[in-house]
């Protein structure tokens, strides 16, 4: 897309100017986009317009037909209790690991800012379970928070007694449980856009401060934090809108459970789909995905315009 | 040029959606049913043995029934030459199959549960071969023949292990420890005996309500009376729903059992695995399951012991009648690819597996025989044998004779959980039941 971010040729250009704009032009043909574009057509649009064209058939495994039947799946979603409450987990479930995600993330690069032996170690560390599988992430968690698991076992040779907390069994608690196993799984890559953050922070403006006398907090508070901002941005709305579309976790920690209190809509759409309501579940697919983008903007929005005003 | 790019990328989105609104397995399948003649029969169901040398099958199996069909393939490819490949395709297979199938994706066969409503998920009038007048089918012993593998009377399964059948799996020292002598013999029996064991300190019932799937043998068996009295083809008309006194009262009575402790104290967290231990490890008296439940227990101890401690019978409200439900490793069905020397390489595998291949079948893989003139190894274990010995008078299952297969278990564990009351669970399944039938276009919905 290069050629065509180039401002539009002006008459009053001078002409070797104009010679240079059409050289660099020509350094760039436009078929170089073509295998990028096709792979994008092909993979990204073509299903994002299937996903829209199906959501208003009835295609099942059922019959070989397929018919349009215009807003039919949506009237029946939206009878339906089970998507208003699963996009009520999955908007608490996204909430919950910007947060925790953010938290992890920060801290650690506060942590690990100076650049010794050590913490470059450590940084390598924190940022292999971001390139882990998310399904065996599931899992492992899965076998560390049974109720005679690992943490138990841990706990109770600590204290002494006997715990047995069903740490997945809560039909409260499991889904903060299980969006800290999803903020821990991504916190690496905070980790890494924060530090980037602290890095571009100017040395001198740090020095006037402790100049002024402030404390490590003071500057943390009054220096740092309002210059972090476009990584608090980024990571905050790559959290969210990300663990909107959450599920290989929590399909492997808690499948939906206890009580469907960790149901994602995702969840929801993959059995919904596994059980031959191919249309119904690519409604489904279509809500979260408008919910995802009536969500982006705001959120983007409002941090933004806190850059600027910080 | 920007105006172009979008404009081709227009164009190309919209020629591909125009191509693809249709569903790729909607080309006419070959009609191999309207064959009429006995030339014409001998072509539909060749010779056990006929040569089929370069002919290629492709079998789709789970991960628990890949093994299954190992040897009667390789016996197959060396009496005709023909080469049998088996995938195995992963867990959830069912859903698996059904978006490949969905997609044009097919293999030559496949394990797929022989019911009515999983035959219809896989809209087995265009995707699958009719197997009707198929020559093993006088071969089976007792009504297994009617019993399943059949959709609104064409035959679309060959059924080549016992189906399971839902009933109670009991530990037979701890029976034999709280006093009780013989099985029960009907439900309030059951409840006798479990009140016997409580008073003893036993707990009488084990379930796994993290793992979910169980949960729902316990409402139907409680059904087996009205199964047998036609609840299902009630609900399938929507004359009945699972909101109504019969189903909605099953559930009611399962939630009072486990309000009454009749149930393990961590029944929320149980597991499937801590279920097969704890029958082992004389935790509880029973266990409400199928017949994988006792795959489970012979992965954990042998033959002998099982033996000994382990017991099976089937319950019902009035008396011994077992619920039966053909699970996809109990089946194989074939599909109709459109390659006319494959289909019927296919149909004649099907032949050899439960014709000449059949005894050898039962032998390699352990099985009970579901044929008159094949005996069962010795080697199978007691409780498979009663499993099977039940069939004969079971009942259909919700999956056996229901048209749709909804979510029960989910909403039952959910019950267990405590986010859903017994009317919400009837209602929520009622409503996906619904869904299911409208989607198929069944009468009524």
């Amino acid at each position: 897309m290069t050629t065509t971010l180039l401002p539009a040729r002006r008459k009053d250009q001078p002409r070797d100017a104009r010679l240079a704009d059409r050289r660099s032009r020509q350094d760039h043909p436009s078929w170089f986009l073509w295998p990028a574009l096709a792979m994008l057509v092909i993979f990204f649009f073509t299903p994002t317009i299937y996903n829209f064209v199906y959501a208003f058939t009835d295609w099942s495994s059922f019959k070989s037909e397929i018919g349009f039947v215009g807003f039919d799946n949506f009237v029946k979603l939206l009878q339906n209790g089970s998507l208003l409450s699963d996009l009520r987990v999955t908007l608490v479930y996204a909430i919950l690991v910007a947060i925790f995600q953010n938290l992890f993330g920060l801290g650690l690069a506060l942590v690990l800012e100076r650049d010794t032996r050590i913490n470059r170690f450590a940084r390598a560390a924190f940022f292999v379970p971001v390139i882990m599988s998310a399904l065996a992430v599931g899992y492992v968690f899965q076998a560390i928070l049974k109720p005679d698991g690992v943490l138990n076992n841990f706990l109770t040779t600590l204290t002494g007694g006997e715990v047995s907390i069903p740490w997945l069994g809560s039909t409260t608690w499991t889904i903060v449980v299980v969006a800290i196993i999803h903020a821990w799984k991504w916190m690496g890559l905070s980790m890494l856009i924060y530090l980037a953050g602290l890095k571009t922070i100017n040395e001198e403006v740090i020095e006037a401060a402790q100049l002024d006398g402030a404390g490590y907090w003071r500057i943390f508070k009054a220096v740092r934090w309002p210059l972090l901002a476009p990584a608090v941005t980024f990571n905050f709305a790559t959290a969210l809108l990300g663990s909107m579309n959450g599920f290989d976790i929590v399909q492997a920690t808690t499948a939906g459970g206890p009580g469907g209190s960790t149901e994602l809509l995702n969840i929801f759409i993959f059995r919904t789909f596994g059980q031959g309501l191919f249309a119904q579940a690519t409604a489904m697919s279509l809500v979260l995905f408008l919910v995802v983008a009536l969500l982006a903007f705001p959120v983007i929005i409002y941090l933004r315009r806190r850059e600027r005003v910080l | 040029m920007r105006k172009s790019i979008a404009g081709f990328a227009a164009a190309a989105a919209f020629a591909v959606v125009a191509a693809g609104c249709s569903d790729p397995t909607t080309a006419e399948a070959p009609d191999s049913s309207s064959s009429a003649g006995g030339e014409m029969a001998a072509e539909q169901w060749p010779a056990q043995d006929t040569s089929r040398d370069g002919v290629t099958l492709t079998i789709w199996a789970a991960q628990n029934s890949t093994q299954t069909a190992e040897s009667v393939a390789t016996e197959f490819e060396e009496l005709t030459g023909a080469t049998v490949n088996i995938e195995t395709i992963p867990d959830p297979y069912e859903q698996s199959i059904q978006t490949k199938v969905a997609t044009g994706d097919m293999p030559d066969l496949a394990f797929w549960q022989p019911t009515a409503s999983m035959l219809t998920a896989l809209n087995a009038k265009t995707n699958l071969q009719p197997l009707d007048g198929a020559p093993w089918v006088d071969s089976y012993t007792g009504s297994l023949a009617d019993m399943t593998g059949l959709l609104d009377g064409t035959r679309y399964a060959a059924l080549v292990t016992t189906p399971a059948v839902e009933g109670v799996y009991y530990n037979k020292d701890l029976f034999e420890q709280a006093g009780i002598t013989e099985t029960p013999s009907n439900w309030d029996e059951m409840i006798e005996d479990a009140d016997t064991l409580k008073a003893a300190g036993i707990t009488p019932f084990y379930e796994m309500a993290a793992d979910r799937w169980a949960t729902q043998w316990w409402v139907q068996v409680q059904l087996a009376d009205a199964a047998a009295d036609g609840l299902w083809d009630r609900v399938n008309a929507n004359e009945e729903t699972f909101t109504d006194p019969t189903i909605l009262g099953a559930i009611e009575n399962y939630k009072s059992l486990i309000d009454d402790g009749y149930f393990n104290d961590d029944i929320k967290t149980a597991t499937f695995i801590d279920q097969g231990n704890a029958l082992l490890d004389d935790e509880a008296a029973m266990v409400m399951q199928v017949n994988s439940y006792f795959g489970q227990l012979q992965s954990l101890t042998d033959s002998a012991t099982l033996d000994e401690k382990v017991g099976f019978f089937p319950i019902s409200p009035s008396g011994n009648v077992g619920t039966f439900i053909p699970d996809q490793s109990n089946a194989v069905v074939a599909f109709a690819t459109g390659d006319d020397e494959r289909e019927a390489t296919a149909r004649q595998f099907l032949s050899y597996w439960l014709g000449d291949g059949y005894q050898s079948f039962v032998d390699t893989v352990e099985t009970v025989s579901l044929q008159d003139g094949v005996e069962s190894p010795a080697g199978v274990p007691m409780a498979l044998q009663e499993v099977a010995a039940s069939l004969d008078n079971s009942v259909g299952s919700m999956q056996a004779l229901a048209i749709a297969n909804p979510d029960l278990y989910i909403y039952l564990a959910d019950m267990i959980q405590g986010t859903k009351t017994p009317q919400e669970v009837a209602e929520a399944t009622q409503q996906q039941f619904a869904e299911f039938a409208a989607a198929q276009g069944a009468a009524g919905f």
